[in-house]
């Protein structure tokens, strides 16, 4: 056979429309990984129950342990089961948010620790508190601390959209599947797919990379 | 919900032997993606502009695209060329090129680490640069690469659950299917997640002791 690029042209619209989904879902999972990862961050920090740092343990060890896809069919199946009518759009969502959760939580860690007790000390000096020390001094430390392994994250996120083809969701992975199960090329609609996704990563990557030379240029 | 404990004795023993295939299915790609990983390093680095480029792009290209288009893509284009496998093959193939673009940068990481000087001297005193590399680089190289190793092999055994979508019949596919048949998710995907889980803190504990005994050795001579 042939590689016939007239097929991957013919798609390239849809595929678009499915790219267009992918960084939908991937920016709403990345958003909601990110607050809910500043939440448990923060919790770490200022509670001292055991019960509370326990769970969080127990939490991020399953979520690196265990496939992704896994996780997905977990919520997806499971959800139905005990009466929680969510759907796949819902569970697809839940179940990328909570498993880069887990990565995002170490990875403020790492910037929280690059943060100078001084900031600390130098705030509760001046009489913050509570939401105003962590929301005007500390936390804003240690998102700028972490931007280059958040930017590498993202990609994964967005690499990770892709597990929720199997479970229905009308995404690029999806969209490829449903061409080419009509019109039986599947290499030529597949490496437009390929493509797409490299192309999208690696600007990610890329400007990752600039804004890390920005920021380190600031720093100097 | 109540949890249905027959579940766990009926189909204990099928998802057990989707464990193995997996075992094995990671065990063949690390074994196959190790020594590609090397060999990509060695490129990366090589005087040949070709070369380099040729495999700064494999790199790229299976570091910047998800898993799963990697494994269909492959999974039609081997008989578009007329190469037949059967689907877990592909699968082995599949997660190994995955795994050798990330064992490379683990890889190139740890011989960059190692100064200048040890490969020069090394040089000089006549050794190839293949002798250099197995006597003097690699060795010292070794400390820094093992634990960012360990969580590639790590990796892989997660990415592995994606080979379900072509129909491997490893743990996830076998989990799907007995899901399909009992109409019980829950114990199905929880029953493997722990056998993942467990999968994997073992090898992180096993390679944490190997990590201690090799980086524990005294060095022999000056830096």
């Amino acid at each position: 056979m042939k590689f016939d690029i007239s097929y991957t042209i013919d798609a390239l619209p849809r595929l678009l429309e499915g790219a267009l989904v992918t960084l939908q879902v991937t920016l709403l999972g990345f958003v909601l990984s990110l607050t809910l990862a500043t939440a448990l961050t923060v919790m770490r920090e200022v509670t001292h129950s055991r019960w509370a740092h326990g769970l969080l343990a127990v939490y991020i060890s399953f979520i690196r342990g265990t496939p992704l896809l896994v996780q997905i069919f977990l919520i997806y199946y499971v959800s139905p089961v005990i009466g929680l009518d969510i759907g796949p759009y819902t569970a697809g969502i839940l179940a990328i948010t909570l498993n880069s959760a887990a990565f995002v939580v170490e990875i403020l860690r790492g910037g929280l620790a690059s943060v100078p007790i001084g900031q600390f000390e130098a705030a509760r000096a001046l009489g913050l508190k509570g939401p105003a020390l962590w929301g005007r001094v500390i936390l804003p430390h240690t998102f700028i601390a972490s931007v280059p392994p958040l930017m590498t994250e993202f990609t994964q996120v967005l690499n990770a959209s892709a597990l929720m083809s199997p479970i229905t969701i009308v995404e690029l992975m999806r969209v490829s599947q449903q061409i080419f199960s009509r019109n039986y090329h599947p290499v030529e609609v597949l490496t437009g797919t390929f493509i797409l996704y490299f192309l999208m990563c690696f600007a990610v990557s890329r400007s990752a990379a600039l804004i890390e030379a920005r920021l380190e240029r600031r720093r100097a | 919900m109540s949890l249905d404990f027959s579940i766990f004795i009926d189909y204990g023993p099928r998802i057990l032997l989707g464990f193995w295939l997996t075992i094995k299915i990671v065990v063949l790609a690390i074994a196959l993606g190790l020594p590609l990983g090397a060999l990509l390093a060695l490129a990366r680095r090589s005087r040949f502009r070709l070369l380099s480029w040729a495999a700064l792009a494999f790199i790229e290209l299976f570091r910047n695209t998800p898993f799963i288009i990697q494994v269909f893509l492959l999974y039609y284009v081997l008989p578009f060329y007329g190469l037949r496998l059967p689907a877990e093959q592909v699968g082995v193939l599949a997660l190994a090129a995955f795994g050798s673009a990330y064992f490379a940068e683990v890889i190139r990481g740890g011989i960059d680490a190692v100064p200048a000087g040890q490969l020069d001297s090394a040089r000089a005193i006549g050794m190839s640069d293949l002798q250099a590399m197995r006597h003097i680089v690699l060795p010292q190289s070794l400390a820094i690469i093992l634990p960012p190793l360990t969580n590639q092999m790590l990796s892989l055994i997660k990415e592995s659950a994606i080979l379900s979508t072509i129909t491997v019949q490893e743990m996830t596919m076998t989990a799907i299917r007995v899901q399909g048949e009992t109409f019980r998710p829950f114990e199905a995907f929880i029953m493997i997640a722990a056998l993942y889980w467990l999968l994997n803190e073992v090898v992180a504990i096993a390679m944490r002791a190997l990590e201690r005994r090799w980086t524990t050795r005294p060095a022999k001579g000056g830096a």
